[in-house]
């Protein structure tokens, strides 16, 4: 391709990108990119809210928390501990069969009786510990970390793996890059590009350029914002421990995994607008395949846009909360493919992908009237 | 504009039945869809999971065609009880949202994108029946793949099993056709809205399978990241399994009570219901 057919591209890719980032239609891809950082910072801000509330009704020594032992009663508790963070007190009536020997026979008999409830919450700088009560009688001790620096980085990864790239990335390209040929023909608007000087092949690199300039933007952004908003409630040695470590990295892959995203899924989407009527079909399909991926043998699993954009992820996602046990025993994910590899095959699908929309634009004749 | 000259009169000749008139639009509906392969493809393939389930079914009242297979082992496996009937309305729900995706969109967006509806809506038909006949359409189609062959198989299940069975689980019968009336319900309404809100058949298509695939991402990610689980109520699929799992008497997942995700997916109704209503205008005054 020459520079003057370069530049071609760049100009029509320059008056794309407007309608890309700023149509109204647009506006619902940037929710999606968005949608994980104002979940992470609404989190942040619950943190940040509970901790200094906590810290203002009284911190409780760790050893004293850790002291706790089932059978206390509650008066013991609360001598060696007395401000607890929360107190709840509640009762309720429950009932349990009992036998009793009438003569030789056992008759059940149904007892009920009022049992009170009471649950303390303790803060002792970095765990909260909830004592449970009944009767006065300590029966349950829970503890949990009010910040959990690796637990938040795992649902990141679950978040990132199954939201981000599995559905937002997904519907964002699917929105974007349909539009880019199918919308136009949708408002009978592509003859216009088709009567300018321009060959097929320029016109199809210049709307992708801008689909793909306008994606990577939104959904790299969307991930690093969203990185951003689950790390902005740590700070001290534990941050600065990341960021001189694995931190750099991590955010350089996600954000990598993202516009990666973009640039196969753009491919696709863009193909399928041109060589289809109803794009949606693949879209379904291809959805549908990316779902169940993980249930497929090694060799299929290989075959999905998913399976290359997770194998650059830093993280490994954790198993959907809600996957039946059934399902989770013949869940097995392949090993994940190299980095290099990962990036070059998706690259080389993305050409291929290219190469066949371009084939099929040069063929493609209009016809408003059938859509 | 205004319409100055009117050169013809009312007609006041017979109508046919309210009924007859309602039926009209559905019947063409229908007639289009089925000339369409797609649609007719993914018919057939919603039909295997109910065949499937039938050759399971038949296995499970005849153990001893599994003797040599450790029979009394797999008696327990291949019980057939409301977890059973479960899994197979969770299998036919996916299929119903993929043909409700491919189909719904065609139903309302045509007629709004080629300002079409001044011409039904001229016609002795009012909003409701308009709605109510697109929905026919749906329905129709969406039972072939729910609870039709849901029916076939309980049917097939008691007379296999003999009265004591029958008699023992008949609530399950009623809670296939129930539920999945609430989940056809629930599904024609977000393709009948899809469709209106856009008026491109190609664009609702996408907003539908959007609809329930997105709505289930984020109510995992607010469950995952804020440790909740009220995500649950904004996933209509899982909310609908929740309701389901009470209705057929299995263990409801952990999470929003029954009542809590019939409540929630009562107003999204109510919500597209009001949508539907803003959308469906026979006339556009532009100011």
């Amino acid at each position: 391709m020459t520079k003057f057919r370069m530049r071609q591209a760049w100009t029509i890719a320059r008056i794309e990108m407007h309608r890309a980032f700023l149509s109204k239609r647009a506006f619902w891809v940037y929710l999606l990119a968005i949608l994980p950082a104002v979940i992470f910072i609404g989190h942040g801000i619950e943190m940040k809210l509970r901790e200094s509330r906590y810290q203002g009704r009284g911190v409780t020594p760790a050893e004293v928390v850790d002291s706790f032992t089932k059978g206390e009663k509650v008066e013991d508790v609360l001598k060696r501990a007395p401000k607890p963070v929360e107190d709840h007190s509640w009762s309720y009536r429950r009932s349990h069969e009992d036998e009793e020997e009438e003569g030789e026979t056992n008759k059940k008999r149904r007892i009920s009786e009022r049992v009170e409830g009471r649950s303390l919450t303790y803060f002792d700088g970095q765990r909260r510990v909830q004592v449970g009560f009944e009767n006065g009688v300590l029966i349950r001790k829970h503890s949990d970390t009010m910040k959990n620096f690796e637990e938040d980085r795992t649902v990141f990864a679950g978040v990132f793996q199954y939201f981000y790239l599995r559905l937002a990335i997904f519907f964002g390209c699917l929105g974007i890059f349909m539009n880019l040929f199918r919308g136009e023909m949708l408002d009978k608007t592509l003859h216009y590009w088709f009567l300018a000087p321009a060959r097929r092949e320029v016109l199809l690199l210049g709307k992708y350029l801008a689909g793909l300039v306008a994606a990577t933007v939104i959904f790299t952004g969307g991930a690093l914002l969203g990185f951003g908003a689950m790390l902005w409630p740590y700070s001290g040695a534990e941050m600065q421990a990341f960021w001189s470590g694995p931190g750099p990295s991590h955010m350089f892959w996600y954000a990598a995994a993202a516009a990666l995203g973009c640039v196969g899924y753009g491919s696709v989407f863009l193909a399928a607008g041109l060589l289809l009527r109803n794009p949606i079909i693949p879209a379904a399909v291809l959805l549908v395949w990316e779902s169940i991926n993980g249930f497929l043998p090694d060799l299929l699993q290989k075959l999905s846009i998913l399976h290359y954009l997770q194998s650059m992820c830093p993280v490994a996602a954790p198993i959907e909360s809600d996957t039946p046990a059934l399902l989770r025993l013949i869940l097995s994910p392949a090993a994940p493919t190299s980095r290099g590899l990962a990036v070059l095959g998706l690259l080389a699908v993305t050409m291929l992908v290219l190469w066949a929309a371009s084939s099929a634009v040069k063929r493609i004749e209009i016809n408003y009237g059938t859509e | 504009m205004a319409v100055y000259k009117r050169g013809y009169e009312r007609y006041d000749g017979p109508l046919t039945s309210h009924t007859t008139r309602l039926l009209a639009m559905p019947r063409f509906a229908w007639a289009r869809l089925m000339d369409q392969k797609l649609v007719v493809i993914l018919l057939a393939l919603s039909m295997l999971w109910p065949l499937l389930c039938g050759g399971f079914i038949y296995l499970a009242n005849h153990l001893s065609l599994l003797q040599g297979f450790g029979g009394n082992d797999l008696g327990k496996m291949v019980e057939i009880n409301g977890k059973f009937f479960l899994i197979f309305m969770n299998t036919q729900a996916v299929f119903s949202v993929l043909l409700a995706a491919l189909t719904g969109p065609g139903l309302i967006a045509p007629d709004l994108a080629n300002n079409a509806l001044p011409l039904y809506f001229s016609r002795p038909l009012t909003r409701l029946d308009y709605v109510g006949a697109r929905m026919a359409v749906l329905v129709g189609l969406l039972s072939m793949i729910t609870w039709i062959p849901g029916l076939f198989l309980f049917i097939m299940q008691s007379s296999m099993a003999g009265g004591t069975w029958f008699a023992a689980n008949w609530s399950l019968g009623v809670a296939i056709v129930g539920g999945f009336l609430l989940w056809i319900a629930l599904l024609s309404m977000v393709a009948l809205t899809c469709s209106a809100w856009v008026k491109w058949r190609i664009v609702a298509g996408a907003l539908v399978l959007g609809f329930f695939f997105i709505l289930a991402g984020v109510s995992q990610m607010v469950n995952s990241i804020l440790r909740v689980e009220f995500g649950t109520l904004i996933n209509p699929t899982r909310a609908m399994y929740i309701i389901w799992s009470a209705m057929l008497g299995v263990e409801v997942p952990s999470g929003p009570t029954p009542w809590e995700c019939v409540s929630v997916l009562a107003a999204l109704v109510v919500v597209l219901a009001m949508i539907l209503e803003r959308k469906l205008r026979p006339v556009e005054v532009i100011s």
